[in-house]
């Protein structure tokens, strides 16, 4: 479980955020909502420790991430609201980087099934250069299944996304929920999701 | 053992991204070989000139065309957050450097090794030398991957001002052309200064991840 107490974060001296308090257990959904410029993005990255927090600590099974932040990123995905494949590898490359920097067992024709849901199956030995703006943010998100790891950390999944994808995107969620794992996400979409908390920004 | 399969992970990843940026390689080489002529046309056919300072301007001229294409030393890997993944995937950002630093010598440093002997012929440079210059350039070139980290991590921080990486090179980089060049001046023995050489890479080997982790730190604080 995740716990976030009395988290605040100042850039350059102005307030991004106060006083934030999050807990996340297992089967949970959380949605980070707000306007533009109200830090949702700082938020997640504070969570994630990749920026210091002003005051506030972040734990993570018990223990604070700062102490043991390898274990926290071992169980932890974070898809950002860029692309991380890189543009000079073709899909699969990409996608066998992934797989073993998160050390996940998942076998090629798993790969290819998934490949073959998101409708990009026929793009298995093309450069990522070469796919849509949509298609790239789809490979971005099989990292979520490829990792398979516990915390699900996703800034702005609905970007680029046609209705069929948010539809299989929404079940995926609902189904790693199901499977006991946790979901904190950042959007202004307003996904159909049981059960789904939201964390108001303003 | 999972660490060890990362490694080579890691290592397989920057190859493929070499060999499918490998023009970047090429041009390099060309920049090199065609300010190598330049040198010589500007100079003229006095042998004897051409010899005494043949080992200083390739020396120079190394270190100009290494310091051409650092922009990329962590640039693409930066703005796409992969960088950021890699950490997450259970690499500290010293580690990360590190490996960069020797992928950067192994793919971009080494390939000029071919080009000193070439370039020797064209300043009609005496065997003995090639062989000195052959021998501080893989010394030397390590420095410059090191340098080259260093420059390029700070450039992350500062997006205006790109020559700036450059100049940082070439002012750490006095060291390297002082004693590198000076071995060809002594006689016989120049293992002394050959250590020395070394001395200066393993220094810059200890600070250089330490540099650019902080700077890849700050530069992730600051986006």
């Amino acid at each position: 479980m995740l716990l976030v107490n009395n988290l605040s974060f100042f850039r350059n001296g102005i307030k991004i955020f106060e006083g934030k308090n999050l807990s996340l257990f297992e089967k949970q959904i959380i949605q980070i909502k707000g306007k533009n410029g109200v830090g949702k993005t700082t938020f997640i990255e504070v969570i994630l420790n990749l920026l210091e927090p002003k005051t506030g600590e972040i734990f993570w099974e018990g223990k604070n991430i700062k102490k043991n932040i390898f274990k926290f990123y071992d169980q932890s995905t974070f898809i950002m609201d860029k692309n991380t494949s890189t543009r000079e590898l073709t899909v699969i490359e990409n996608i066998n980087f992934w797989k073993g920097l998160s050390n996940s067992q998942l076998s090629d024709d798993v790969i290819i099934l998934l490949l073959k849901t998101f409708n990009i199956g026929k793009y298995y030995n093309t450069k990522v250069m070469y796919l849509s703006s949509g298609e790239t943010k789809k490979l971005e998100l099989l990292r979520l299944i490829i990792e398979q790891k516990k915390l699900w950390v996703l800034d702005e999944p609905y970007n680029h996304l046609d209705e069929f994808s948010i539809g299989i995107l929404n079940q995926t969620f609902i189904d790693h929920i199901n499977n006991g794992g946790m979901i904190i996400f950042a959007s202004h979409f307003n996904p159909n999701i049981n059960n789904l908390k939201t964390l108001d920004f303003g | 053992m999972i660490l060890f399969k990362k490694l080579i992970l890691f290592f397989k990843r920057e190859s493929k991204l070499f060999y499918s940026n490998i023009v970047d390689l090429f041009s390099n080489i060309l920049f090199f070989f065609l300010s190598v002529f330049v040198f010589v046309f500007a100079l003229g056919t006095d042998e004897y000139l051409l010899k005494t300072i043949g080992v200083g301007v390739i020396w120079s001229l190394l270190l100009l065309s290494s310091t051409l294409n650092l922009r990329k030393f962590y640039e693409s890997d930066f703005e796409n957050g992969i960088l950021t993944i890699i950490h997450m995937g259970g690499f500290s950002l010293e580690l990360i450097v590190i490996l960069k630093i020797f992928s950067h010598f192994i793919f971009v440093q080494i390939p000029f090794l071919i080009s000193l002997p070439i370039a020797g012929l064209f300043f009609n440079l005496p065997m003995h030398d090639v062989y000195i210059l052959f021998l501080t350039f893989i010394i030397g070139s390590l420095i410059l991957s090191c340098l080259g980290s260093i420059s390029a991590s700070m450039n992350l921080l500062n997006r205006t001002n790109y020559s700036i990486g450059s100049i940082i090179v070439l002012l750490f980089s006095i060291p390297l052309i002082i004693f590198s060049v000076g071995i060809n001046n002594v006689d016989n023995s120049f293992n002394s200064l050959i250590n020395m050489l070394f001395g200066i890479c393993l220094i810059f080997l200890g600070i250089s991840p330490w540099a650019s982790a902080a700077c890849i730190k700050l530069a992730i604080r600051n986006k």
